[in-house]
């Protein structure tokens, strides 16, 4: 149950630190004190005796860890006796975060981390880390090719905190195969939840019994999509302009327009347009890749598994806008890099820096996007050979690109900002399963959600303002 | 785990040494004790402490406590959510205690009349206790997936309607307890197997002299003969159904809309789940959870247990 070490432990484990700080500090030869919050030049990094280690934690396995691996190998390589970046795989994002926070607690962070879209006002607030902005501004480095929505959701305040890496938005996909069938144009999908609606009535089909054998549609009730749907409808996820003027103090996703979404999802459910999914996208996608379901919703980074695991031809559209004449934003999700400066000396915190940097260039996310799926976050990235090849062979990749190419960049597609936006998300899907699984309506299981968050919301802002 | 040699171990009268003890021989006791109560006190004992400490404290965003908050955290569990929990809590313990038992009872009964090829039986009865909690959750998230149920696939072969097995708030609780009883069954039968075994066969051999087969035979006989295991069985039963996790949070993570949410699901909830840190919160409600299982377990021995026939 208890976590924290004891008292004479934490002791220690501080005196042990302090004295390897200490250390370090002697054989550093630099002025390396304990915590560097603003960002270093590249001068710390020359007449170095041994390589700069940098602990870099991250939530990437499978085939996007290997991916990565590739590239923090081949980082090593090129600085070798400079820097040594090695990678270290924390679980999921959640996971990843618990950990943070007890190496905090610990006073051991690693160098470099990767954390979620949802933890960023808590990377924030912790301060640990070295904003992004402050390197951007003593290098002078240019963000002008950083894709400008994700530049738009990690600035806050007007500074760039943390640096995108893997992020994602999500998008509609459609069963080709099964929109021909239907003598649907699989070319032009639907844009909007009425459109779905119609599609459905002609994609689903039913036995002789009347069961029915494949649904028009079916998505899981996950928290994320109901971010995306107010981005689209143009409406703020949390008040103060979505936490970006100010603390967000409640949170608006009782809003007619998601209430409307989650009636609309009722509906396609109970005329049996729709199979009921649940909250795990894991069915989501067996529902749309064995053809059961044959337009779903999912992030842009499943497109790759989608066109591996299904027998039919899929195709991708636009994530639905809630109602016609919606202004169309988006949203992205997905994972930031943040660089530790708090207990890291000024050459950990500038090797990290240059790793960055490493991985944000064209060449690294022609590869990383080509590898993943996840968008490339810097857009000249799609111009590089494996970024090509992979559009020539799959079209469907670039849709992702064109959707954030399409979409304004203000406050509500920039995202609430808000510290227990992982609560939030969580307590979104709460509400809209509610709607979907009782009597309870719409609006009153949106609005109760809603209502719920007062407390934590009140909790956290008390608990960093003291 | 003290509860097993309470419970099936008859307690050995007369073994105490008529000699007085002396000085030295109450050092060496405590010599030989003091790592147990080490380990004890550091394992236990001081959790425990610290649980009841974090359970009065806020924490700020680190989770680390730092305000004094009294029992505020056990004031807020009068709420109607709370309720929900413990009434989820009850449903899921009794959901799973008595198909266990029952099932285990049955199949052991049954397994008697079978000459040939019991002992195979009984292992393949067994064998659902060697799955990992999380290696049985995986076989059934196949089962139950919504969309590409293994379940809903032979339901529908055969001609009857599709079940909601995960997606609906009635039937959630029911398909993780499913789950649970398949995985626990093995175990039952195990204890109920060795149990039935151990049965003289004298017993048996007078009672069928009496004339008494079958049912007869197993509701006088044979039951009340395992009465020690299967009083173990229902504590024991009881105490995992209480601190039953992961098939929860593989299956439906706490719901559709909480209705799967048991304490211990609540618990690592406030604490872990939504990168909350809450652990006050938890900590009050691991206390709660501490108390529902002595209160659990001391009733099964003050109401049970003087029903069972130790032989």
């Amino acid at each position: 149950m208890t976590l924290s070490p004891r008292p004479r432990t934490l002791r220690a484990a501080a005196l042990i630190t302090g004295l390897g700080l200490a250390l370090s500090a002697c054989s550093g030869g630099g002025d390396g004190g304990d915590s560097t919050l603003t960002a270093p030049g590249p001068e710390v990094l020359e007449g170095l005796d041994e390589a700069v280690q940098v602990e870099f934690w991250h939530s990437m396995d499978a085939t996007n860890g290997q991916v990565l691996d590739g590239l923090i190998e081949d980082f090593n390589a090129q600085n070798e006796g400079r820097i040594e970046v090695t990678g270290s795989f924390q679980g999921d994002y959640d996971t990843a975060l618990a950990n943070h926070r007890a190496a905090i607690q610990q006073g051991d962070t690693a160098e470099l981390i990767m954390i979620f879209d949802l933890g960023t006002q808590f990377m924030i607030d912790s301060g640990q880390t070295v904003p992004a902005q402050s390197f951007v501004d003593a290098d002078g480095y240019d963000t002008g090719s950083i894709e400008g929505a994700l530049l738009n959701y990690f600035t806050v305040d007007g500074e760039l905190r943390s640096f995108p890496f893997n992020n994602s938005t999500p998008l509609m996909y459609i069963n080709r195969d099964a929109f021909e069938e239907a003598g649907l144009d699989p070319d032009s999908p639907p844009t909007d939840l009425a459109e779905i609606r119609e599609a459905a009535e002609e994609l689903t089909v039913r036995d002789d019994d009347g069961t029915v054998v494949q649904y028009g549609f079916g998505a899981a009730t996950y928290g994320w999509f109901v971010e995306q749907f107010m981005a689209r409808a143009g409406v703020p996820y949390c008040d103060n302009a979505n936490g970006r003027s100010g603390r967000a103090t409640e949170v608006l996703f009782d809003d007619p327009k998601v209430v409307e979404t989650v009636e609309w999802w009722e509906e396609m459910i109970d005329d049996e347009l729709a199979v009921q999914i649940g909250r795990n996208t894991d069915d989501a996608q067996a529902a749309f890749t064995s053809g059961r379901a044959a337009m779903t919703l999912e992030s842009t980074g499943s497109l790759g598994g989608f066109i591996e695991r299904s027998d039919f031809e899929v195709g991708a559209g636009y994530f639905p806008l809630v109602g016609e004449g919606d202004p169309g934003g988006s949203i992205i999700g997905g994972a930031s890099l943040w660089i530790n400066g708090e207990g890291h000396s000024e050459q950990e915190v500038r090797a990290s820096w240059e790793f960055v940097q490493y991985l944000l260039t064209p060449e690294s996310q022609s590869i990383w996007h080509a590898g993943t799926g996840y968008l490339s976050v810097n857009t000249e990235g799609y111009d590089g050979p494996e970024a090509q090849e992979r559009a020539e062979e799959f079209p469907q990749f670039s849709v992702a690109a064109a959707q954030l190419a399409d979409s304004e960049i203000n406050e509500n597609t920039a995202g609430c900002m808000m510290g227990v936006m992982s609560e939030a998300r969580a307590t979104a899907e709460e509400g809209w399963e509610t709607a979907l699984t009782s009597d309870t309506p719409a609006a009153d299981a949106m609005s109760d959600a809603a209502d719920r968050l007062d407390t934590p919301i009140e909790e956290y802002n008390a608990s960093v303002e003291e | 785990m003290t509860t097993t040699k309470t419970a099936t171990a008859p307690p050995s009268p007369g073994t105490r040494s008529p000699r007085r003890t002396q000085g030295g021989e109450a050092a060496l006791a405590w010599a030989f004790l003091t790592p147990s109560i080490v380990v004890f006190a550091l394992f236990l004992a001081y959790p425990l402490g610290r649980t009841v400490y974090l359970s009065m404290h806020g924490n700020d965003i680190i989770g680390r406590p730092n305000r004094f908050v009294g029992l505020s955290h056990f004031a807020e569990m009068a709420s109607p959510e709370f309720v929900k929990v413990l009434t989820t809590t009850l449903l899921f313990t009794i959901g799973t205690v008595v198909p266990g038992v029952v099932g285990a009872l049955a199949i052991v009964l049954l397994l008697e009349g079978v000459i040939r090829g019991q002992r195979f039986l009984r292992g393949a009865f067994a064998l659902p206790f060697a799955f990992s909690v999380a290696s049985a959750s995986v076989i059934f998230v196949v089962f139950y997936s919504p969309g590409n149920s293994v379940l809903n696939g032979v339901l529908y072969r055969l001609g009857l309607d599709q079940v909601p097995w995960l997606t609906s708030q009635d039937m959630a609780l029911w398909s993780v307890c499913i789950t649970t009883v398949w995985m626990n069954l093995g175990y039952g039968v195990l204890v109920l197997a060795a149990g039935i075994g151990s049965i003289p066969k004298e017993i048996n051999e007078a009672a069928r002299i009496d004339g008494a087969t079958g049912v007869r035979l197993a509701r006088d006989v044979t039951v009340p003969m395992l009465g020690p295991q299967l009083f173990f069985l229902i504590v024991i039963s009881t105490i995992n159904a209480l601190q039953s996790f992961g098939q929860i949070h593989i299956l439906t993570r706490g719901g559709p809309s909480g209705s799967t949410t048991t304490l211990v699901y609540s618990i690592f909830e406030d604490a872990f789940a939504y990168s909350t840190s809450d652990f006050g919160r938890a900590s009050a409600q691991a206390l709660v959870l501490l108390l529902v299982v002595l209160v659990c377990t001391a009733v099964q021995f003050g109401v049970i247990e003087r029903k069972v026939h130790y032989a």
